[in-house]
C-alpha cells in the first residue's frame, strides 16, 4: 500500500534549519544521515513521531535558488504546518525573536499567519475554524 | 512587518471578496463543526448536525462541502479518528475508545481506525508506548 512517507523544505544551511525548526517550531530530529557534503536530515512533530517525515533537503540544484527566492518575494508560503492556535502560536514565537511576514488573519475556514524560517523560505501556519 | 501587501496577500484578499459563500455561511458551519467536536462521543444524526447550521440537510451539505472540502459524515469520521488517537495515547482501552468516539460496536470502530492510519488500535496504542514524545 502507498502512503506519504516524507516531504521536504528546501533550506539554504541544515545545520540552522535543524535549530529552527527543532528550538522554534517545535519539531523533533528523526533521522541524521551523513550524505557527502549533506545529510538526510529530517524532522517530525512530537506527538507523531511515526508519522510524515520533514526533510530539511540541502540545495545542491542551483535552480532551486531561483524558484525559493522567487516564492519569498511574492510572499507565498513553502509549505503549511497546522497548530491548534495560530494567535497563540504566534505569540510565542515573536516571543522568540521568529519575524512573521503575514499577522494571524482569517480565510474561509482557517487562521493563517507567515512566518520566516530564516533558512530561505515562508511557511504558513494554520488552524481550522 | 512590511506594511505593503505581498502578491500572496493581494490574493487572498481578491480570493476572499470573491468567494460566494457569505460570511453568515462560514459563520454557521463553523457552528455544525463545533458541535461535532462536542458530540463526537454521541452516534450523530445529520438532521442534528443540520440543525446546528440552521440549514437543511440538502444545504447543509452542499455547503459544508464547500467549505471544509469533505462531506460532514467524512469529516465527523476525520475527527473521531484524532480524538481516538490522542485518548489511545492516555492508555484508555480500545474499548473505553471506542465509545469515546461514539462507535457502538468495536469492530466497526477498529475498521475505521485502521482505514483512517494503517494502524490497528491496539498495534497504534504500542507503537506509540514504543516511541512516546
Amino acid at each position: 500500500m502507498i502512503h506519504i512517507y516524507v516531504t521536504s523544505v528546501p533550506v539554504t544551511d541544515q545545520d540552522k534549519a535543524l535549530d529552527f525548526y527543532t528550538n522554534k517550531l517545535g519539531f523533533v530530529k528523526k533521522t541524521e544521515i551523513p550524505m557527502g557534503e549533506h545529510k538526510w536530515l529530517t524532522v517530525v512533530s512530537p506527538d507523531e513521531q511515526n508519522g510524515v517525515e520533514l526533510l530539511l533537503e540541502p540545495m545542491a540544484f542551483e535552480p532551486a535558488h531561483t524558484y525559493q527566492k522567487a516564492l519569498k518575494d511574492a510572499g507565498i508560503p513553502w509549505t503549511m504546518f497546522m497548530v491548534d492556535d495560530v494567535k497563540k502560536e504566534h505569540e510565542r514565537l515573536v516571543g522568540l525573536g521568529v519575524d512573521f511576514n503575514m499577522e494571524p488573519r482569517e480565510a474561509g475556514t482557517v487562521m493563517i499567519a507567515t512566518l520566516d524560517d530564516t533558512c530561505g523560505n515562508l511557511i504558513q501556519l494554520a488552524q481550522m475554524l | 512587518m512590511n506594511s505593503k501587501k505581498s502578491f500572496y496577500e493581494q490574493e487572498l484578499d481578491r480570493l476572499v471578496s470573491e468567494n460566494p459563500l457569505s460570511e453568515y455561511h462560514y459563520a454557521y458551519i463553523r457552528q455544525s463543526k463545533a458541535f461535532m467536536e462536542q458530540h463526537l462521543a454521541k452516534e450523530l444524526k445529520l438532521e442534528e448536525m443540520a440543525a446546528a447550521a440552521f440549514m437543511s440537510r440538502f444545504h447543509f451539505i452542499r455547503v459544508f462541502r464547500k467549505v471544509y472540502g469533505l462531506t460532514p459524515r467524512q469529516f465527523l469520521k476525520d475527527l473521531r479518528i484524532s480524538r481516538a488517537k490522542e485518548l489511545l495515547k492516555t492508555g484508555l482501552s480500545v474499548t473505553e475508545v471506542s465509545n469515546e468516539v461514539g462507535y457502538s460496536s468495536l469492530p466497526t470502530f477498529s475498521i475505521a481506525f485502521k482505514r483512517g492510519t494503517r494502524y490497528s488500535p491496539k498495534a497504534y496504542q504500542e507503537l506509540y508506548k514504543s516511541n512516546p514524545e
